[in-house]
């Protein structure tokens, strides 16, 4: 009687393996696709892996170049204000002697007019002394000469305007160098993940950023005076409030 | 005797802009590249007035203007924050920190020649 129990459970038992082997058939191809796909995937992983490996190789390249045109971009706008120092020290001296001269000739015009009276009177000396200061009065050359010299200061106050361009560009470019060396930690991290691979992980440290710099990201070039404007609004009320308060603390 | 202006800003070329516009009104500049720099030499130097960054690494402006006002011996010195920083929040620090002036970079050679003969001439 045991055994015929047994017997029924051992074929029970079949049963379920049967069905598991039938159900392992239709799962079969299943699993065959996922092995495949898996097969796919890992060269795509290993592609995307290198790839990410060779972007963040390049990144010390980029950065480095970044630095040097902020370092060239610097040195090149100091050469220029250095030149513009020597034209504005020359405009210095031009305005120095034209002044001088007007006032040599300030005094040439009373010492002719004190000749004239003394010995004037006479057609030819008369006539004579007018064709001197026609030749002589350099006045009407100089006064053009000191607007001349004005508006080129102007023009060198200009350029030193247009020339902090410099500091502005080089702020942004720091803050793209400090962009990237967020990314490139970002992509080294994600190499370390792929730990299948033989790519080297790199260092870090490669990336040559210039250490203790700041940098303002909203940094922008502007010939408007808008943002002054605004400042000078702040800047005024805080005076205006600071006077109240010591007026007020004053009378308390 | 020339009056001495301290510039502090860590940019050189702003160092530069600055020494140009006002050297040429027989000002001295002494350039210092950060708020650090700056007050390891302001109690050196008989300095008249400070111009500021604020962004400056070590010791950035607004430290260096909390430090200098704090200071018995330089609490008196006018300064003109010169800054690429132009919000509201920025001005309205720089002023409570106890700044006299704010510039706005890109600065004109003739407004901050302006601002420093306000405080001394």
């Amino acid at each position: 009687m045991k055994s015929a129990t047994n017997l029924s459970e051992l074929f029970e038992k079949l049963d379920d393996l049967k069905t598991v082997f039938r159900y392992g058939e239709k799962l079969i191809p299943v699993i065959q696709g996922l092995v495949d796909f898996m097969r796919d995937t890992v060269p795509l992983l290993e592609n995307i892996n290198s790839s990410i490996s060779e972007s963040t190789s390049k990144i010390p390249k980029a950065t480095n170049q970044i630095s040097n045109v902020t370092s060239a971009t610097e040195l090149a706008t100091t050469e220029i204000l250095d030149i513009i120092d020597i034209i504005s020290n020359d405009i210095s001296t031009a305005e120095t002697a034209i002044s001088s001269l007007i006032k040599i000739e300030k005094e040439k015009v009373e010492i002719l007019s004190v000749i004239k009276t003394l010995v004037g009177g006479n057609e030819k000396v008369d006539a004579l002394f007018e064709r001197y200061e026609k030749i002589n009065y350099v006045n009407p050359i100089l006064a053009p000469l000191t607007e001349l010299l004005e508006k080129t200061r102007t023009n060198v106050y200009n350029i030193t305007l247009s020339l902090q361009v410099q500091d502005i560009t080089a702020q942004q470019l720091a803050s793209v160098n400090h962009l990237i060396e967020s990314v490139q930690e970002r992509l080294t991290s994600l190499v370390i993940d792929f730990e299948v691979t033989n790519v080297s992980v790199l260092d870090s440290s490669v990336i040559q950023v210039p250490q203790n710099t700041t940098f303002d990201p909203n940094a922008r070039y502007s010939k408007s005076v808008d943002q002054q404007d605004a400042a000078d609004e702040l800047v005024k009320d805080h005076h205006n409030r600071t006077s109240q308060d010591e007026i007020d603390k004053l009378f308390s | 005797m020339k009056k001495v202006i301290m510039v502090a800003d860590d940019s050189p070329s702003i160092r530069k802009f600055v020494s140009f516009a006002l050297t040429l009104k027989g000002f001295e500049i002494l350039p210092v590249c950060d708020g650090m720099e700056a007050l390891e030499k302001l109690p050196t130097k008989k300095i008249q007035l400070l111009i500021t960054d604020l962004n400056m690494p070590n010791v950035d402006g607004f430290e260096l203007i909390k430090a200098v006002r704090s200071n018995d011996e330089l609490k008196d010195i006018p300064i003109i924050i010169l800054t690429s920083l132009a919000g509201n929040d920025e001005v309205e620090k720089g002023m409570k920190f106890g700044a006299n002036s704010y510039l706005v970079k890109p600065f004109d050679p003739k407004r901050i020649l302006y601002e420093v003969s306000k405080y001394l001439n």
